[in-house]
């Protein structure tokens, strides 16, 4: 239990830019449903609906969207879980 | 094809023709078939594990390294429980599939595969030949169509208000 906490704590984004200089960044793609992509926002990340709406039209709009800012395994593995489901998705530094 | 909630609220029923059954089974043994042999110079394959690292070209064989073989093993164990729950269903006239939540995501990630696939197909065809290919060509869209319309089908039952 203890490690697991611990996982999670540098999970968030709440840490200093210095310390977490690495996103998830999730690209549009034409061919996914708009309804799934926010769906899978919500159901993985545990996002709010409105968030999972506003990310999901940002991908929509925009051409790609920060959906997670972290250390680079957890960024890894954000990456991981949307290729999983799917969507586009890459790893990057964060700008300063 | 009927898509709609189940009596205990949890998940999605699927009510399919047999017909509807039988197309739907052979797609998944083709997305299968496409992870089993996962030519690496295959378009499709790249949209269904996509490169995490497009700047970085070691970075990129390093996460591949890492996780190539877990995605392709999730991806194809949802292909292969789409094609045996649609398998063999022959002179019954509709089949009928319940799904809970969990098993509903393999289908909603297997549908995304698949449409994944058959948008890329159709791409590379329309680069060639298409007078011969016209048939098949007018296949493809329509199944990338009817698995577009039976994803939005299961969200709008699995989550009725953004629908």
């Amino acid at each position: 239990m203890t490690s697991t906490l611990e996982e999670l704590d540098l999970d968030t984004t709440t840490r200093v830019a210095a310390e977490v200089p690495w996103q998830t960044v999730v690209w549009d793609d034409p061919v996914n449903l708009m309804t799934y992509v926010s769906y899978v926002f919500r159901s993985y990340f545990g996002f709010a609906r409105d968030e999972a709406e506003r990310l999901m039209l940002c991908v929509h709009t925009e051409g790609r969207a920060i959906v997670a800012t972290g250390n680079r395994e957890a960024m890894e593995r954000h990456v991981q879980a949307m290729h999983g489901y799917g969507l586009q998705a890459t790893v990057s530094r964060a700008e300063p | 094809m009927i898509v709609a909630g189940r009596s205990d609220g949890e998940g999605v029923r699927l009510v399919l023709e047999t017909e509807e059954a039988m197309l739907l089974s052979e797609l998944a043994d083709q997305v299968d078939s496409v992870l089993l042999l996962g030519e690496v110079d295959d378009p499709a394959l790249g949209r269904l594990l996509p490169n995490a690292y497009p700047e970085d070209h070691a970075a990129s064989q390093e996460f591949e390294r890492y996780t190539r073989d877990s995605l392709v093993d999730g991806k194809r164990q949802a292909a292969q429980r789409v094609r045996d729950a649609t398998a063999s269903h022959e002179g019954e006239g509709v089949v009928q599939i319940e799904l809970d939540e969990s098993e509903a995501w393999g289908w909603l990630t297997f549908l995304t595969d698949l449409r994944l696939i058959l948008a890329e197909r159709v791409g590379v065809i329309e680069e060639g030949d298409t007078e011969s290919d016209e048939t098949r060509d007018d296949y493809l869209r329509a199944a990338y169509e009817w698995a577009g319309f039976v994803q939005g089908s299961m969200l709008e039952v699995l989550d009725p208000i953004s629908s």
